[in-house]
C-alpha cells in the first residue's frame, strides 16, 4: 500500500524531528562564553591567522625562500629577503625575512603555504578574529604571525635586539 | 670557413637527421629538438667530459658514449632516452648528489638550477650514503665572488670561461679526483677582472654574486631585457627588478637568454654597477637656489622659475647668450629633442657634450661612401682586425671578448699598433708599440705616406712596419677599430686605408653608454642631427666657458653631465650665469646650479641608445625611484613653461601615433606584446607630449642612417646605423676630445655612486701583475 508507506516514511522523520526539539539547546555562546576563546570551540586542524614558528633555539624557522608566496593562490605574501649576519642572526640559515607581509584581505585560508614551506616555518594558527573597519589593518606584518619565543628560553622575550633597536616592539605582538 | 661544411646522416632515436660533419653529437641533438642533458659541455668552450651527465648509446660501440665529445658521423644510430640511459644519468645526479648540501630553500641557484632541474627529472634525492655531509663554510673570494664549495659539481665552467673567454685565467682546479675543489688565484681570494662571468655560468648555486646573494628569487623578480648605462659597447642586458620602497629597485643583472650582441658576456659595470640608482645621495626633489643656498621645491615652482629666466635671457640678450650642454648618457630621443629645443626654443646654437671620439670627422670622409662601418658583431666574425690605440681590456671589456673570442675560435689574426703594452697582446698575431702620440704617423705611413714612418721607428724596423701594411693590403673583410688616438687627420688616414682594402670596415671608439648617439643626434654646435651641417654655428664647451667668464654667456642648460669636474672649470665663472642642471646626483656642476632637477637615469626610461660601432638598440624601463623624471619629460615642461607650444617640439594628439606601455617598463605586461606591433608599424595612437616613440618617428624620417626596421628594434635586437649615409661631417679641433680614461672600474659619475664599483676599487692593490697565461 503506497499510502501506508508514506505515512510511515513521513513518521519515522518527524519522530527525528520532535525528539531533538526536547534535547537541550546546544550552540556555541561565542562571544559571550567563557574562556580567552569567548566559546568558540575549533577542530585542530582550523585553519586561522598564520604563525610563524620558531626552532628551539627562539631563531626564526623561516628562511626567506619565497616558496609559500611561489604557491600562495592569491598571492597575498609578500616577503623581503636579508641576509643574515653574525651581529644580527635571525633565522638559522644563511638568509631570513627581513619583511614578511600577509595581507589578510586576499588570504583564502587554503593553506598551501603551510604544504609549501620547507622548513615548517609557517603553520595555520587558531586566530580568526579578523575583523576591522580599516582594510589596511588586514595586512599582517611578520612581528603580527611570530610564535613567542620558547618556554625555556622565556616567552614573550625580546626576540632581536637588533630589530628592537630598529623600533620594532620587544614583545611580539600577538595575532588574535 | 669559407666551403660549406659537409654533413652526415645519422639517426637518433628514430629520428633521421643530418648535422655538419665535425659537429657534436650534443648540438645535433640539440639543434633538432632533442635534449641531452649536459653540466660540464657549455658552448664555445673547450670539452670537458667531466660529468658523464650526457651519456648516450651509440650503436656498435662497446659503453655509453658522451655525446659532448662524440663527433657525429655518417650512419650512426643513437639512443638518447632509454630504461639504460636513465639509469646511467640517475646514477650520476645520485653521485653528484652525494655531499652535495641541497639547501635549495636559501640557494641562490634554486628554480634555475640545474642540477635541481636534474634531480628532478632522473629522481634521485634520496641518498644512500649513511655518513653525515661534509660542510664547508662559505667563502667570500672578492667583493662580488662567493664561493659554496659543497654546492660545486666540478663542471670546470667557471675555470675554462675564466681562462680562455676572459683571459684572466683566474680560477684553477687543486688537487683530483674526489677531492678537486675550484680554487681561486691568491689562495684565499681572487684578483681578475671581477665581471662574474664565472657566476652566471655555474650552473648550480656554488658561486654567487655579492650584489644578489640572498635578496631574491629568481621567479619573485620581473625581468627587463635593456641596454647597459656604462661602456659604449652597448652590452644588451637582462635586469632582474623587484618592488622596493621607494619604486622598483634592480637586483640582479645578465644576459642568460644569450640575446643581443653580448651573447651571455657582461663586464663587471653591466653585471653589478646597476645600484648607483638607489645610492642615498640620490636627487629625488628639485633644487632651487634660496639665499645662495640650494632649497628643495616642488617641480612646477622649479620648472616656472626655469622657464621664466630662460625666457628673460632670450629676449634681453638673444639665444646666443644662453648654452646647452648635453649628456652622454641620456637617449636619442632625448638627445635629439634637447638640440631640437636648444634651436627651436631657446634658439641658440650653443650646444655641446663631452666628445670622446671624432665621428663628424669619420662623418666626412665616409659621408656619400659605401657601406664601411662595422658592427659588434663584424668583430666577433671578421676574418681580420687591427687595433690602432685604445686598451679594449680595460675601456671596451666587450670588444675586447668579441675580439678574444673571434681569434681563440675562428683563428682571426689580430695586429695592434699602440704605444702602451695592452693586455690584448696576448691574442695578437702582430703587436707594434709605437711612441705615446704618433698614432697618425702609424696610420698616415699604413694609408700609404711613406715619410710618415721617420717619426715612429728605428730603421731597424721598417720592414716590419712594410710587411705589416702589405699584410693589411691583402687582407680581405678587415676590421679596423681605433681608439680617442686617431682623431681629425689621423681619421682620414685610417679611412684611406681602409677604402684601399676590398671588405674593409672601420670601428670608431667613443667612451660611454650613448656617446655616439649624442654625436648622431646633433648635439654639436656646427652639426644638426646625422651631422648636417647647422645655418650658423655657435659656441663649443670650452667657448661657453670663456664666454660665461667674460659675462657673455648668461644661462647655461646642463643635462646629464658635469662639465665642471670634467674640463676642470673654475666654478667662479658661472657666478654671473643662470645655471640649470640635471642630474641624478649633486655633482660638481649642480652644485654651483641656481636649479637643480633630479633626472632619472638610463635603466628608468625608454628610447633608443647608439653604441660606438652603430648599433642603435632599445632601452627599457627597468627600475624606478619615486621622485626624478625622465629628461625628456623635463625638457618639455621647460618648452612648456617658456609658453613654447610642446606640439612643435614632440608631435603628438590627434592624427599623430606612440607610447602604448613602453614607457610604462617593469609593470607593464601584455599591452606590450602588442604595442610592438603596433610601434613598428607605426599605426598607435601617440597621445602624450612625453612619448619618446614620437620623436623617434622624427629620427628616423631625418637622420637617413637610422632608418633601420623598428621591429626588429623593438623586440630587442641591434641595428646597425650607416654613417655614411650621414650628412657631410666636419672637422673639428682635435683637442675638443677629451677621452674618459675609465677603467674596468669606474665610469664617469655612475661609478663614483656604485657601491658594487667602489667596493672592488677598494679591495683592489694598486695594479695586481698580469696572470700568465697557461
Ligand atoms: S614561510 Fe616557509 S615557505 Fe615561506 S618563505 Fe619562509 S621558509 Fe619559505
Ligand atoms: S645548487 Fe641547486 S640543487 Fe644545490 S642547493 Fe642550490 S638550488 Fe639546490
Ligand atoms: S669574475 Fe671573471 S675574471 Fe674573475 S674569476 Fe670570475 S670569470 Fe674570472
Ligand atoms: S663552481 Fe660552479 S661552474 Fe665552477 S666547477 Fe663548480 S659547479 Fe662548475
Ligand atoms: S662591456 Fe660595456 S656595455 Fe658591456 S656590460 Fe661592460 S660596461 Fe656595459
Ligand atoms: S656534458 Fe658531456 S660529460 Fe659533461
Amino acid at each position: 500500500m503506497p499510502i501506508l508507506k508514506n505515512i510511515a516514511a513521513i513518521a519515522k522523520g518527524m519522530s527525528i524531528t520532535f525528539m531533538e526539539m526536547f534535547q537541550p539547546t546546544e550552540v556555541e555562546n561565542y562571544p559571550d562564553g567563557p574562556g580567552p576563546l569567548k566559546g568558540a570551540k575549533f577542530q585542530e586542524r582550523f585553519r586561522g591567522v598564520h604563525v610563524l614558528q620558531r626552532d628551539e633555539n627562539g631563531l626564526e624557522k623561516c628562511v626567506a625562500c619565497f616558496l609559500c608566496a611561489a604557491n600562495c593562490p592569491s598571492n597575498c605574501i609578500y616577503i623581503e629577503a636579508a641576509e643574515n649576519t653574525a651581529e644580527n642572526r635571525v633565522s638559522g640559515a644563511e638568509r631570513y625575512a627581513k619583511v614578511y607581509n600577509i595581507d589578510y584581505n586576499r588570504c583564502i585560508f587554503c593553506g598551501y603555504c603551510v604544504e609549501a614551506c620547507p622548513t615548517d616555518a609557517i603553520t595555520h594558527g587558531h586566530g580568526f578574529e579578523l575583523a576591522t573597519f580599516n582594510a589596511s589593518n588586514l595586512v599582517y606584518r611578520k612581528e603580527q604571525m611570530l610564535a613567542p619565543m620558547p618556554a625555556h628560553m622565556g616567552a614573550n622575550a625580546v626576540f632581536n635586539q637588533a630589530e628592537v633597536n630598529q623600533g620594532a616592539p620587544a614583545v611580539p605582538v600577538q595575532g588574535v | 670557413m669559407a666551403d660549406a661544411p659537409k654533413l652526415v646522416n645519422l639517426t637518433v632515436d628514430g629520428k633521421k637527421l643530418t648535422a655538419p660533419a665535425g659537429s657534436l653529437l650534443i648540438d645535433a641533438c640539440k639543434n633538432v629538438g632533442i635534449e641531452v642533458p649536459s653540466f660540464c659541455y657549455y658552448p664555445n668552450l673547450s670539452l670537458q667530459g667531466a660529468c658523464r651527465m650526457c651519456l648516450v648509446r651509440v650503436e656498435k660501440m662497446p659503453k655509453l658514449q658522451t655525446a659532448c665529445t662524440t663527433v657525429v658521423a655518417e650512419g650512426m644510430v643513437v639512443a638518447t632516452d632509454n630504461e639504460e640511459i636513465k639509469q646511467a644519468r640517475k646514477a650520476m645526479v645520485e653521485l653528484l648528489l652525494g655531499n652535495h648540501p641541497l639547501d635549495c630553500p636559501v640557494c641562490d641557484a634554486g628554480g634555475e638550477c640545474e642540477l635541481q632541474d636534474m634531480t628532478f627529472s632522473y629522481g634521485a634525492a634520496e641518498s644512500k650514503y649513511m655518513e653525515p655531509k661534509n660542510h664547508k663554510d662559505e667563502q667570500q673570494w672578492s667583493p662580488v665572488v662567493f664561493f659554496d664549495r659543497p654546492r660545486c659539481i666540478l663542471c670546470y665552467r667557471c675555470v675554462r670561461v675564466c681562462g680562455e673567454g676572459m683571459d684572466v685565467w683566474a680560477l684553477g682546479v687543486q688537487n683530483r679526483g674526489v677531492s678537486s675543489i675550484i680554487a681561486p688565484n691568491k689562495e684565499d681570494h681572487l684578483e681578475c677582472e671581477e665581471c662574474g662571468m664565472c657566476i652566471d655560468i655555474c650552473p648550480v648555486g656554488a658561486l654567487t654574486s655579492g650584489a644578489y646573494r640572498y635578496k631574491t628569487r629568481p621567479w619573485e623578480m620581473n625581468h627587463v631585457g635593456t641596454t647597459c648605462a656604462h661602456c659604449a659597447d652597448g652590452c644588451k642586458t637582462t635586469l632582474g627588478v623587484r618592488r622596493a620602497d621607494e619604486g622598483m629597485e634592480i637586483v640582479r643583472g645578465d644576459n642568460r637568454d644569450k640575446s643581443g650582441i653580448n651573447n651571455d658576456f657582461l663586464c663587471m659595470k653591466g653585471r653589478y654597477a646597476f645600484d648607483f640608482a638607489n645610492h642615498e645621495d640620490r636627487l629625488t626633489q628639485p633644487l632651487i637656489r634660496k639665499n645662495g643656498k640650494l632649497t628643495p621645491s616642488t617641480w612646477e615652482e622649479a620648472f616656472e622659475l626655469v622657464g621664466k629666466k630662460l625666457n628673460e635671457v632670450r629676449m634681453r640678450d638673444g639665444g646666443s647668450a644662453i648654452g646647452v650642454i648635453g649628456s652622454t648618457h641620456t637617449t636619442n630621443e632625448e638627445n635629439y629633442l634637447l638640440q631640437k629645443f636648444a634651436r627651436a626654443v631657446l634658439e641658440s646654437n650653443n650646444i655641446d657634450h663631452h666628445r670622446t671620439a671624432d665621428f663628424p670627422a669619420l662623418a666626412a670622409v665616409l659621408s656619400g661612401k659605401q657601406e664601411i662601418t662595422a658592427s659588434m658583431r663584424d668583430v666577433y666574425n671578421a676574418p681580420a682586425i687591427l687595433l690602432i690605440g685604445n686598451d679594449p681590456t680595460e675601456q671596451h671589456p666587450l670588444l675586447a671578448w668579441q675580439i678574444r673570442n673571434n681569434v681563440r675560435l675562428h683563428g682571426a689574426k689580430l695586429h695592434i699598433i699602440n704605444s702602451e703594452p695592452i693586455k690584448l697582446r696576448r691574442q695578437a698575431t702582430s703587436f707594434t708599440q709605437i711612441p705615446v702620440g704618433a698614432e697618425l704617423n702609424a696610420a698616415s705611413f699604413l694609408a700609404g705616406d711613406d715619410s710618415a714612418l721617420n717619426a715612429i721607428t728605428a730603421s731597424a724596423s721598417r720592414e716590419n712596419w712594410a710587411a705589416l701594411r702589405n699584410q693589411l693590403r691583402n687582407t680581405e673583410n678587415l676590421v679596423i677599430i681605433f681608439g680617442s688616438e686617431i682623431r681629425g687627420a689621423a681619421v682620414t688616414a685610417v679611412t684611406h686605408l681602409a677604402s684601399s682594402i676590398s671588405g674593409a670596415k672601420v670601428i670608431a671608439l667613443a667612451d660611454y653608454a650613448n656617446s655616439r648617439g649624442a654625436s648622431d643626434m646633433g648635439l654639436y654646435p656646427d652639426l644638426l642631427p646625422g651631422y648636417h651641417p647647422a645655418a650658423k654655428s655657435g659656441l663649443t664647451l670650452p667657448q661657453m666657458a670663456e664666454n660665461a667668464k667674460s659675462g657673455k654667456l648668461k644661462a647655461l642648460y646642463v643635462v646629464g653631465s658635469n662639465p665642471l669636474a670634467r674640463f676642470h672649470l673654475d666654478s667662479q665663472i658661472f657666478a654671473g650665469t643662470f645655471v640649470v642642471v640635471q642630474d641624478m646626483f649633486l655633482t660638481e656642476t649642480a652644485t654651483i646650479a641656481d636649479v637643480v632637477l633630479p633626472a632619472a637615469n638610463l635603466y628608468e626610461k625608454t628610447g633608443t641608445i647608439t653604441n660606438t660601432c652603430g648599433d642603435v638598440q632599445i632601452v627599457k624601463k627597468a627600475s624606478e625611484v619615486n621622485g626624478p623624471k625622465s629628461d625628456f619629460e623635463m625638457i618639455v615642461r621647460i618648452a612648456d613653461a617658456m609658453g613654447y607650444d610642446v606640439r612643435n617640439l614632440v608631435p603628438f594628439g590627434r592624427g599623430e601615433t606612440a607610447d602604448m606601455g613602453q614607457s610604462r617598463g617593469a609593470q607593464s605586461g601584455e599591452a606590450d606584446r602588442h604595442a610592438v606591433w603596433l610601434q613598428a608599424n607605426n599605426l598607435e595612437p601617440k597621445l602624450s607630449p612625453f612619448d619618446p616613440m614620437a620623436i623617434f618617428d622624427e629620427i628616423q624620417r631625418l637622420v637617413p642612417g637610422y632608418r633601420v626596421s623598428r621591429l626588429n628594434l623593438l623586440s630587442g635586437n641591434d641595428e646597425h646605423t650607416q654613417l655614411s649615409q650621414s650628412g657631410p661631417g666636419a672637422k673639428h679641433d682635435p683637442a675638443l676630445i677629451v677621452p674618459a680614461h675609465d677603467n674596468l672600474f669606474s665610469s664617469g659619475t655612475l661609478g663614483r655612486y656604485s657601491r658594487a664599483l667602489n667596493s672592488v676599487m677598494e679591495n683592489r692593490n694598486p695594479q695586481p701583475a698580469e696572470v700568465a697565461a697557461d
